[in-house]
């Protein structure tokens, strides 16, 4: 067994900059960066091309599903199938077909122009290793040394099972995330539930032998303010620490009254947030938090949910529905977030 | 590096499988044995192209296996729409090694887990409307109607792969055809391209590019164009002017020729352009992993020249694997029977699949010999020279033709070694008849010798009968009488035993006299039968 480490890091603790770093040091090592979304993809492969011009030869950059489809699914279809060059592309929409047994893998897994249902590609992958002897990760043995996940948040279901089998292999696997920013998942299977969110730092430490620890708390993108504000949202989590050396004036967390809306756009210039697109803005121009996601703003202007206006009253998580959502949408800014009241 | 390869219904294969050696690998067979078509699938497999073009764009029913064609044909006439047109497909299998790992997968004919490319043209399913009413149309199906064929590259992943993410570099070279047109011709381009490295070739466009410039403002052009316009005046209000064309389809490889010796290319001997082709193809220094592809090196080379390049090839197998198919039992004898491998009608058979007595027996011999066996339609086995040109004769009297003109070779081996040649033959299906003497042994004897090919029915042995004499000469003597044959030696002996001691101690003059005889002669009843 290789040696597994999870880095678990605050919003603006340069992760996936991390990742880049690490995958680009040793041109000998043949590396695979993985991550969920191409919004995220396409921001590695213009880091690692901003850093050094093109993605190097050694270095293999593909979304999670990509790298199932093409790496487990189709080389080893027949073990499950039986059949060879059935499997073409990803089915993202659609689900599984409920009225087909998992045995009739053709018709369970796959729609009738021969696309795999997204919930069901870790868990043909997992099935084909088991059928085939091993020989999924037999051949990624041989094809990577080394393979970086980012947004591992976003791995639900068999994506967890897969994720086993790759820390029992040969190859060193690095996984990074925030659990708190778990607002994407690659599918919506029930398999493994109580490890979505908050819950994977579970499903970590029961994999302590197998995976190395390491939390970030420190931020490097919001004020002290705004982590403190953050660090309210998940108690569970160690309280995130600013490294920003100082701040000018009008920081932290603004509550905007609605008359006064004009004048404090006019003065801040905010990136405004929405939690979806039926929102009142006020005719401001916005954007989903979900959206919003892995990108920066010196400041932004939440339109908040009523749960969300409830904790700001009072503090207590436990009421908010959706805890990533606010965490995600605060920890955008560098200075300053307003809520709208 | 490249470990199998397997073929089903391309060109000269209805179904096809053989296991390549690492380095140097000899491809020997009759014409249309397939040796043009395994090469060229090679180089397909590992390109995409067929004969420098995408083979998406040339997919011809000519290149769909006849057999198949003529059997898909007959199932049309037989079933209309439910017939199933032939399936052209290529699995070359890669050695397992972490370099090639990206192509590996089960996605090959026999689902084996191993790293390969597979080039697949098949029906494909979206026309099938089109391809109802074409078989139900009036006019008869007589070609594989590969228009409504899908074409696919694969790895043995299952994934799409392109030109760049093959790890392994092939050279084709076709010595026998000189294509050299305008220009340097697409394989030799490509060897010379390669050379380059990016700043070379951004030089040499530059240069290109310049030369149109100093072209343009050369004195005597200018004027000439100024003419040109003048005149043209009439025609078109446009300017009309002469230049060379640097655009991206005129790029410096269609007119930038290689010399040699300050000659272009194309008007350099046969000889000289295969050999450069070889050379360049043979010295290129890739990064990846390199499959030379060479057919036929002999052809325009004189025999010192071929030595040389026979050479040359043997020193540059290392580290690359080398393909070539030949018809010179020269190039064969440099390059060693164990790298043979021979193309018959059966399947392809290598030499060291033989027992290891019989191996060491052909490395003794001279490559010809071997390759006789291997290149004749008929064969005809016979017990040293002086049986040969009796069988020669018996053969001309029976057929009014000398055997060679029917693809009939007979070939003379050196005492008991028949057996081993009918080792070579047996495997590659060739039809054998094989002229034994008794040597005093009762006939079911004989035959035990040459129990292992009992089960060919295209070899015949024929064995003399004892009654009638040990050899040859008593049994000519046998079936002729002593008047008969006194008269075609011109020789007076009163007893039997004197001539055939005559015989047995001039066979080769005796037989030379048997076949240049005005007289009619009776041949034994074997030989009759091997002639037959």
């Amino acid at each position: 067994m290789a040696e597994n480490l999870a880095i678990i890091a605050a919003a603006g603790s340069l992760k996936t900059e991390t990742v880049i770093e690490r995958a680009l040091k040793d041109p000998g090592k043949r590396v695979l960066i993985t991550t969920y979304t191409r919004e995220n993809l396409a921001q590695i492969i213009r880091r690692i091309e901003g850093r050094v011009g093109v993605v190097p030869a050694n270095v293999s950059v593909m979304t999670w599903f990509s790298f199932l489809i093409s790496q487990a699914v189709r080389p080893y279809q027949c073990a499950v199938l039986d059949r060879i060059g059935f499997a073409r592309g990803l089915n993202f929409k659609g689900k599984h077909q409920k009225f087909a047994k998992k045995e009739e893998a053709e018709r369970y897994f796959f729609d009738s122009n021969r696309d795999i249902y997204r919930d069901g590609v870790s868990d043909f992958a997992c099935i084909a290793d088991a059928r085939a002897g091993g020989s999924v990760i037999g051949r990624l043995e041989q094809r990577f040394d080394h393979i970086y996940i980012d947004e591992v948040q976003d791995l639900v279901g068999y994506d967890l099972e897969f994720l086993d089998l790759l820390f029992k292999s040969k190859i060193a696997v690095t996984v990074v995330g925030d659990p708190r920013q778990h607002t994407f998942s690659t599918n919506t299977s029930m398999k493994n539930k109580k490890y979505q969110g908050v819950g994977f730092l579970d499903w970590l430490k029961e994999r302590s032998s197998s995976c190395d620890y390491e939390e970030r708390s420190t931020s490097a993108r919001c004020s002290q303010e705004i982590c403190d504000f953050a660090s309210m949202i998940f108690p569970e989590f160690d309280p995130l620490v600013s490294t920003r050396e100082s701040s000018y004036g009008q920081d932290g967390i603004h509550i905007v009254a609605q008359n006064n809306l004009e004048s404090y756009v006019a003065k801040y210039r905010p990136k405004v947030l929405r939690h979806r697109r039926n929102v009142n803005t006020c005719g401001l121009e916005a954007i989903n938090i979900g959206v919003s996601k892995g990108c920066t703003y010196d400041r932004v202007l939440i339109f908040p949910t009523k749960p969300m206006r409830t904790f700001i009253e009072d503090g207590d998580p436990g009421k908010l529905k959706a805890p990533e959502k606010l965490y995600v949408a605060a920890t955008r800014a560098c200075y300053s977030v307003g809520f709208v009241i | 590096m490249l470990k199998k390869i397997h073929i089903e219904n391309f060109r000269a294969f209805r179904k096809f499988d053989l296991e390549f050696r690492d380095g140097l690998n000899l491809i020997v067979g009759d014409n249309d044995a397939g040796k043009t078509s395994l090469l060229e699938a090679i180089h397909l497999a590992l390109t995409s192209r067929f004969r420098g073009r995408p083979f998406a764009y040339d997919l011809s029913p000519h290149l769909v296996n006849q057999g198949a064609a003529k059997s898909y044909i007959a199932d049309v006439a037989a079933n209309g729409v439910t017939a199933h047109p032939p399936v052209v497909l290529i699995d070359l299998f890669f050695e397992d090694s972490d370099e090639f790992a990206d192509l590996k997968g089960e996605n090959n004919h026999c689902k084996e887990n191993a790293p390969g490319l597979r080039i697949r043209a098949a029906f494909d399913p979206r026309y099938s409307a089109e391809y109802q009413s074409f078989i139900t149309s009036d006019a008869p199906v007589s070609l594989v109607p590969t228009e409504y064929f899908e074409f696919e590259w694969l790895s043995f992943a299952g994934n799409a792969v392109s030109g760049r993410s093959v790890p392994v570099n092939a050279s084709l070279i076709d010595a026998s055809a000189l294509r050299l047109h305008a220009g340097a011709d697409y394989y030799l381009q490509k060897t010379i391209d390669e050379q380059l490295d990016a700043a070379d070739r951004v030089e040499l466009s530059r240069v290109y590019r310049s030369l149109r410039e100093i072209f343009s403002k050369d004195e005597a052009i200018a004027a000439i164009n100024e003419k040109l316009g003048e005149t043209q005046k009439e025609v078109t209000d446009k300017e009309l002017s002469l230049s060379i064309d640097v655009s991206q389809g005129a790029s410096w490889e269609s007119s930038i020729v290689p010399h040699l010796n300050e000659l272009p290319l194309q008007f350099i001997g046969g000889g000289g352009q295969s050999m450069l082709k070889i050379l360049l193809a043979l010295y290129r220094n890739l990064a990846k992993s390199h499959v030379v592809l060479i057919e036929e090196p002999e052809n325009h080379q004189s025999p010192a020249s071929l030595n040389i390049l026979v050479e040359k090839i043997r020193e540059r197998c290392d580290g690359r694997q080398v393909f070539i198919s030949t018809h010179s039992s020269f190039v064969l004898n440099k390059l060693g029977l164990d790298n043979l491998a021979l193309l018959g009608e059966g399947n392809p058979f290598r030499l060291t699949e033989l027992d290891a007595d019989v191996l060491d027996y052909f490395k003794k011999l001279p490559g010809y010999d071997t390759l006789r066996v291997v290149l004749a339609d008929k064969i005809i086995l016979v017990e040293g020279p002086s049986d040969e040109l009796v069988v020669q004769r018996a053969y001309f009297d029976r057929h009014k033709k000398r055997p060679i003109e029917d693809g009939v070779d007979v070939i003379s081996v050196r005492g008991l070694s028949t057996p081993r040649f009918l080792a070579i033959a047996a495997p590659l299906g060739k039809t054998v008849h094989a002229v034994v003497d008794n040597d005093g042994k009762a006939i079911a004897d004989v035959e035990a010798r040459f129990a292992a090919f009992d089960q060919h029915a295209q070899i015949h042995v024929h064995v003399s009968d004892p009654t009638d004499g040990k050899t040859l000469e008593p049994q000519l003597l046998k079936a002729n009488g002593r008047d008969v044959l006194n008269q075609i030696f011109g020789k007076g002996f009163a007893s039997d035993e004197d001539l055939e001691a005559f015989m047995a101690d001039h066979k080769t003059t005796c037989a030379l006299g048997i076949l240049e005889a005005k007289e009619a002669v009776k041949m034994p009843p074997y030989i009759e039968a091997a002639v037959g």
